[in-house]
């Protein structure tokens, strides 16, 4: 706890590398220095890396699973026993076996080699992120855009049409708020269906038809020649022409 | 054992058959040569003619001609006995016969035999004819048969035949059901065989040999197919081990690819080149995994995750990653559900049954680079669901096609698999050249043109084996007015 209070950000975790193939370490190690990691250390084998542990108690530890004198699941076990310190595997076993397995055991995710630095670096600072700088549960506004002259607000879930308020349903809102999310691209009707009814497409197709075209009749200029939510024949709808606040 | 039931059932039926034609034979023959052999009943005479024959006459008995010869050619010897039992006369008679009979002399020797001289006797005006063979020529015996059985003679020999048959089917079945005893065993250990389960019986008794050499050959099977087994997890472990060795320096070059890529302080030109290093590494990646993943496909060595996938939305998923992820406007992808297929599901794994979908269509994408239009079609039979991916592009090389279709065996396939594997980066090397406008030589184009053959092959191959790993088929076909059709026909799952 004395750890998390003294530090500032996560650049000041400190992280331990276990890998047997030097340049490989050496590469990791470039990596995250360049991102701002301060405090590196690493091990080749399971021994040092035991030693490492117990002497310097690294903030995040990432393991290869294939070792010379060990594999990096049970290494994790070890280090699970007396700590929770946060773990993230890298290996160039890719089957999703030893994902599940890693994943099973409690690792904070699984990387598989070879794998872009940029990957790495997200997937550590999301885990590290999530260890020690969890978020507060605030209330963070969500998003208001517009549609043209068009302004939807997901937060009172009001859509204002030439100075008229008209308020969305619960199922409009759900699937304004996947076309949202998923704004410029196609979102297939069977995602639509899942978001709004927990189920695929079939069986729902006239309801799905039924309340996009409410919808349309609230944020379209005109509901019969859409501009902004687009029929994508066959496959779904795509919302377009989101202009943000 | 259906196949044994039926051997017992035509061994006894036939065993049945043999003793019946063999009875009625035997009979036949009996018959006849009784009739050719026997001198009891002639045809050419009857004792009675002969009878008739002795006349008295003054001077005594006199024998007609006829009858003398008839006498001579087939009895020894003749006497005729009066009323009181005396031979009145006679014609050779033995000297060790006596010449006064009896009446219980008469009625002794008329029924067996007179001094062990078989006798024939007739009634004669002056008394009894007697008629005497050789000692020993003739077996003779009286037969008395109930006046009841020679009536119903007729009706009675068909039942006889048939009890005959029976007792002969019921002495089949029980020798046929020894015989299927120590059959079934035997046949039971072939079957075994056949679905490749270890046998062993015990190698003594009637069908020991063949025991023996069932034996044989079971333990010769297992071993071939342990062999195979051997050399295809071999195959399959070198594969992933070599996949697996690849990854951590090809990490490295990705890494330190991708650093210089992204570096400010580089010449736009030098990050260029960094970038290329980086997205040719990936692509090392995407093949080192599809050949592993066709390598597992092969040997059914790739675990599949079964669940109840439902294929229009996976479908209808599949190209709009395509269409989201910035496909060229020279592309069309269009997707056509018949009504009835809307709810067609089938058991697959989800993420292999994706990943064929969308290698035929990025197949399609990448060759023909020109742009077409893609079609991909989902119907339904009454048990199969039937996808079909088009486009109206260039269509598949012929001899690609033909290897498509054919695979020859799986030893083939594989080695032909990597080979175009191989080749694969080749092209998509001297490809990523040519884009990228870097360099451009004559050689490159021309090992552009050889390779392009072969960088059909791995996607569509794991294609094929992810289809027949989930019990389906898969047909590549060219379509007559241009571009190419493939068509996956899988089980339905309700």
């Amino acid at each position: 706890m004395n750890m998390v209070i003294a530090m500032k950000d996560i650049y000041d975790c400190s992280l331990l590398i276990v890998d047997d193939e030097p340049e490989l370490r050496r590469m990791v190690e470039d990596i995250l220095r360049r991102e701002g990691f301060r405090k590196i250390i690493s091990a080749p084998t399971c021994q040092e890396a035991r030693e490492l542990f117990a002497t310097e108690k690294p903030d995040g530890i990432i393991l290869d699973v294939t070792l010379p004198d060990g594999d990096g699941f049970s290494l994790m076990r070890e280090f699970r026993a007396v700590s929770a310190v946060p773990v993230l595997f890298l290996s160039a076993r890719d089957e999703d076996e030893d994902r599940l397995l890693g994943l099973g055991l409690g690792a904070d995710d699984y990387i598989t080699k070879p794998f872009l630095p940029r990957e790495l670096l997200l997937r550590l600072r999301a885990v590290l992120t999530r260890t020690y700088f969890p978020v507060v549960q605030k209330q963070t506004p969500k998003p208001v855009f517009h549609l043209g002259k068009i302004q939807v607000d997901f937060n009172s879930g009001m859509v204002t049409k030439e100075n008229t308020q008209f308020p969305l349903t619960a199922k409009e809102f759900t699937l304004l708020e996947k076309l949202y999310e998923n704004r410029g691209n196609i979102v297939t009707g069977d995602s639509l269906c899942r978001a709004a009814w927990g189920d695929d497409l079939y069986g729902y197709e006239n309801t799905l038809m039924v309340h996009i075209r409410r919808l349309r009749e609230k944020i379209e200029p005109i509901p019969s020649e859409p501009q902004y939510l687009l029929t994508v024949r066959g496959l779904g709808y795509k919302l377009v022409g989101v202009e943000e606040k | 054992m259906k196949s044994m039931m039926k051997i017992l059932l035509r061994y006894v039926l036939s065993a049945a058959g043999v003793a019946l034609i063999l009875l009625v034979i035997n009979f036949i023959v009996l018959v006849t040569w009784t009739i050719q052999n026997s001198n009891i009943v002639p045809t050419d005479y009857a004792i009675s003619d002969l009878a008739k024959g002795l006349r008295k006459s003054e001077v005594g008995y006199t024998l007609s001609e006829e009858a003398n010869e008839t006498i001579k050619k087939h009895f020894q010897w003749a006497m005729l006995l009066d009323q009181e039992g005396n031979v009145i006369w006679e014609e050779n008679l033995p000297p060790d016969l006596p010449l006064k009979y009896s009446l219980s002399d008469v009625a002794s020797f008329t029924r067996w035999y007179l001094n062990d001289y078989p006798v024939y006797v007739w009634k004669h005006p002056e008394g009894l004819f007697v008629l005497g063979k050789d000692k020993g020529s003739t077996w003779k015996y009286d037969m008395e048969i109930p006046q009841k059985l020679m009536d119903n003679i007729l009706a009675l020999l068909p039942a006889i035949l048939i009890l005959n048959g029976a007792l002969a089917v019921v002495l089949a079945l029980l020798l046929g059901l020894r015989l299927f005893r120590a059959l079934k065993p035997l046949a039971k250990g072939i079957e075994d065989m056949a679905e490749k389960r270890p046998v062993e019986f015990p190698t003594h008794g009637l069908l020991g040999d063949l025991a023996a050499s069932i034996n044989k050959t079971s333990q010769e099977l297992i071993q071939q197919e342990a062999a195979l087994n051997k050399r295809d997890n071999a195959r399959t472990a070198w594969v992933a081990g070599v996949s697996h060795d690849i990854r951590t320096p090809l990490s490295i070059m990705m890494g330190y690819a991708s650093q210089l890529e992204e570096d400010p302080d580089l010449p736009q030109s030098k990050r260029e080149k960094a970038a290329i290093i980086r997205r040719q590494s990936e692509r090392i990646k995407t093949l080192v995994n599809d050949l592993n993943l066709a390598s597992k496909l092969e040997y059914s060595m790739q675990p599949l995750r079964l669940t109840s996938v439902a294929v229009a939305p996976l479908l209808r998923d599949v190209i709009v990653d395509f269409l989201n992820s910035g496909l060229s406007d020279s592309y069309t992808i269009q997707l056509n559900i018949n009504e009835k297929a809307q709810n067609t599901y089938v058991l697959g794994d989800e993420e292999l049954l994706r990943r064929a979908v969308a290698n035929l269509i990025s197949n399609s994408i990448k060759h023909n680079p020109k742009g077409c239009t893609i079609t991909v079609q989902l119907e339904k039979t009454l048990n199969n669901s039937i996808l079909t991916v088009s486009d109206n592009g260039k269509g598949f090389p012929p001899d690609i096609l033909k290897n498509l279709n054919n695979p020859l065996d799986s030893s083939e396939t594989q080695s032909s698999g990597q080979q175009s594997g191989e080749h694969k980066s080749s092209t998509h090397q001297s490809g990523e050249h040519k884009s990228n406008a870097h360099q451009s030589g004559e050689h490159q184009s021309s090992e552009h043109q050889s390779s392009e053959h072969q960088s059909h092959g791995l996607g569509l191959t794991i294609v094929r084996q992810i289809i027949k790993s989930h019990g389906g088929i898969t047909e590549f076909q060219n379509l007559p007015e241009g571009g190419c059709k493939v068509l996956l026909q899988m089980p339905v799952h309700s």
